[in-house]
């Protein structure tokens, strides 16, 4: 890959006092690709992405930003950025906060008057253009701030759970605008505790625990990993555990459940399971989600 | 550059803040108040016979210096109010994360913020200073106010204050900067006074007390050149001390440690809230 990555962090630290908020990440986001960052309260998402933007600093490590250190204004006049709180100056109307936006982010008096009331209208606030954001739900200020990072037409879009506040319809929309984006070749670096929402734009994600990336990869190649429930007769447990030579296997309701890498290892396991002498009556795949995954790392910090 | 930006977006911010309509209402009450006193006062004089020559204009003079001692006072009150909480409160409400996402570097946000509020100062002082002056002057006649000075220096107050809190908000929420900031701002009052006490008294130590509560923090420094400057008419000059101003005002040196003190806070400003995360 010869083109710089639109993100690329290289051994990150970040701590704040004793806590260790990020632990010594590396990820790289490549050009166009819309990338899912996901992992429980507390996890160090919000760190990361304010480390990428400049907002906080990192206690160790690299970080560039479109081929950029961190931190230049070059870059982040490209990135437009979604934060976690969605608070903007109320006293402005939904119009006033995108038009201040757009000067900040350089575009060009005649396509501010355009695009704002376009923008306004993608986000289904229209109608409220020219009234305050104090007189906004919540909702309705997580739409105007997704308008708000589109703005000034980034080549690079974080959202910080853009979706947290936001009706089935809203969540339906803005999963629909990062797939435009992802089309138009706009990368889009999505933090989400929603893996529904994950599931269904991103090519790529990474689950962040206690500030470590416990897991990385295409989403297919993560959900590959599956687990099979067993009905069969005495010893099977330790029949399986001596045949796969490692963990993955537990009792759940007097069946066994194990974990295997792929269709292979199943018929292998059954195969030497009745070679062994331990009768399979029923084998039953339990489909791994990516909810399954999430939970999987997040209370055991493996995959 | 977008300081401009910063600037004119912290200006309209503050025209549209409650804290900005109080004080103008405030202002304008008291303004109403004060052409009435000043109607009243007047009459009386003119009704006393005799005294020494010049005693209207020097009277007139000193009810000017009073009246614009209070709008000072407002003008002091209402820059720490509007700009204590301008960085670290905005950084714990999540309303500067957007913007300091953009294109635009810190500096340029500390430094709008400082032009912004000191526009809005500016603005203060010269609306309700030239009403003052225009009120005494159609009341009285008499056009006293002295140079332009005067207030250009209760501005440097009001900006000297703007600089300590901008500096403080860098890295202090706004109610420990906002506690800080006052008390400091009460300091150079008290040792304003303690001062003019030590000066008739002929104690040093109290004068010395004085003098470092002025270099520490200006403001008190600033509205006794600025009296100086607004008082017209000999002796009631000396009347004018009282608690308006200082019987000898404060050399021009004062007016350099006032810059260098604002070149301090805004540098720390600048420097504190370049580091701090967000
Ligand atoms: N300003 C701060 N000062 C001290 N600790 C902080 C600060 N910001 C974050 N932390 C700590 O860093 C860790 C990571 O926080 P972060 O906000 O990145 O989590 P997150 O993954 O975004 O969580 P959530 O899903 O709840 O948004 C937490 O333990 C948090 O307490
Ligand atoms: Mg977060």
């Amino acid at each position: 890959m010869s083109q710089p990555a639109a993100i690329h962090l290289s051994g990150v630290s970040k701590r704040y006092g004793r806590t260790l908020a990020v632990d010594d990440v590396s990820l790289s986001v490549a050009h166009g690709e819309v990338f899912g960052f996901l992992g429980p309260n507390g996890a160090g998402k919000s760190t990361i992405v304010k480390m990428v933007l400049g907002l906080t600093y990192p206690t160790a490590g690299e970080i560039e930003v479109l081929g950029q250190p961190v931190g230049s204004l070059a870059a982040r006049a490209e990135v437009g950025y979604l934060p976690e709180t969605f608070r903007f100056h109320d006293w402005l109307t939904a119009s006033e906060l995108l038009h201040f936006h757009a000067r900040l982010a350089r575009v060009p008096a005649n396509a501010r008057t355009e695009r704002v009331p376009d923008l306004l209208e993608l986000v289904g606030l229209k109608d409220r253009a020219n009234d305050r954001i104090s007189t906004f739900s919540k909702g309705m200020m997580q739409r105007v701030g997704l308008a708000q990072a589109l703005v000034g037409e980034p080549r690079l879009v974080i959202l910080d759970e853009p979706t947290s506040a936001l009706d089935p319809i809203g969540r339906r929309d803005v999963r629909d605008r990062i797939r435009e984006l992802g089309e138009r070749g706009v990368t889009v670096f999505l933090n989400s505790h929603l893996l529904s929402e994950v599931e269904q734009v991103c090519d790529r994600v990474a689950i962040i625990d206690h500030g470590s990336i416990v897991a990385e990869g295409k989403l297919d190649e993560l959900l590959n990993a599956q687990e099979i429930e067993l009905r069969a007769g005495e010893g099977a447990e330790a029949a399986a555990r001596k045949i796969l030579g490692k963990g993955g296997v537990r009792k759940v309701n007097g069946r066994l459940r194990v974990r295997v890498a792929n269709d292979d290892e199943t018929a292998r396991l059954i195969r030497r399971m009745v070679e062994a002498g331990v009768p399979v009556y029923d084998v039953r795949q339990i489909g791994d989600s990516l909810e399954d995954l999430f939970v999987r790392v997040a209370e055991r910090g493996d995959v | 550059m977008s300081t401009h930006l910063i600037a004119f977006f912290t200006l309209r911010e503050a025209l549209r803040r409650r804290v900005v309509l109080a004080a103008a209402l405030l202002t304008l009450g008291y303004l109403v108040l004060y052409g009435v006193g000043v109607w009243f006062g007047y009459r009386d004089l003119q009704e006393t016979q005799g005294g020494p020559p010049g005693l209207t204009e020097g009277v007139v003079s000193l009810m000017l210096v009073g009246g614009l001692w209070s709008l000072n006072f407002i003008a002091s009150v209402l820059a720490v109010f509007l700009s204590v909480g301008a960085l670290s409160g905005e950084v714990d409400q999540g309303t500067l994360h957007a913007i300091a996402a953009r294109p635009v570097r810190r500096s340029e946000i500390v430094l709008g913020k400082f032009v912004g509020f000191t526009l809005m100062l500016a603005v203060f002082i010269g609306v309700s200073a030239s009403l003052m002056i225009l009120i005494v002057a159609v009341i009285t006649g008499e056009i006293v106010g002295g140079s332009w000075a005067g207030p250009f220096l209760m501005l440097l107050a009001s900006m000297l204050l703007i600089g300590l809190a901008l500096a403080g908000s860098s890295r202090l929420s706004p109610l420990p900067n906002g506690v800080i900031v006052f008390t400091l701002y009460a300091t150079a009052l008290i040792g304003g006074v303690i001062e003019q006490i030590g000066d008739v008294l002929e104690s040093a130590v109290m004068f010395n007390i004085g003098v470092f509560s002025s270099v520490l923090v200006p403001t008190r420094a600033m509205w006794d050149m600025a009296s100086a400057q607004l008082a017209t008419g000999g002796f009631v000059g000396e009347l004018s001390a009282g608690p308006f101003g200082a019987s000898n005002p404060p050399s021009g040196w004062m007016l350099l440690i006032a810059f260098l003190h604002l070149a301090l806070t805004l540098g720390f400003a600048l420097r504190a809230f370049q580091r701090r995360d967000f």
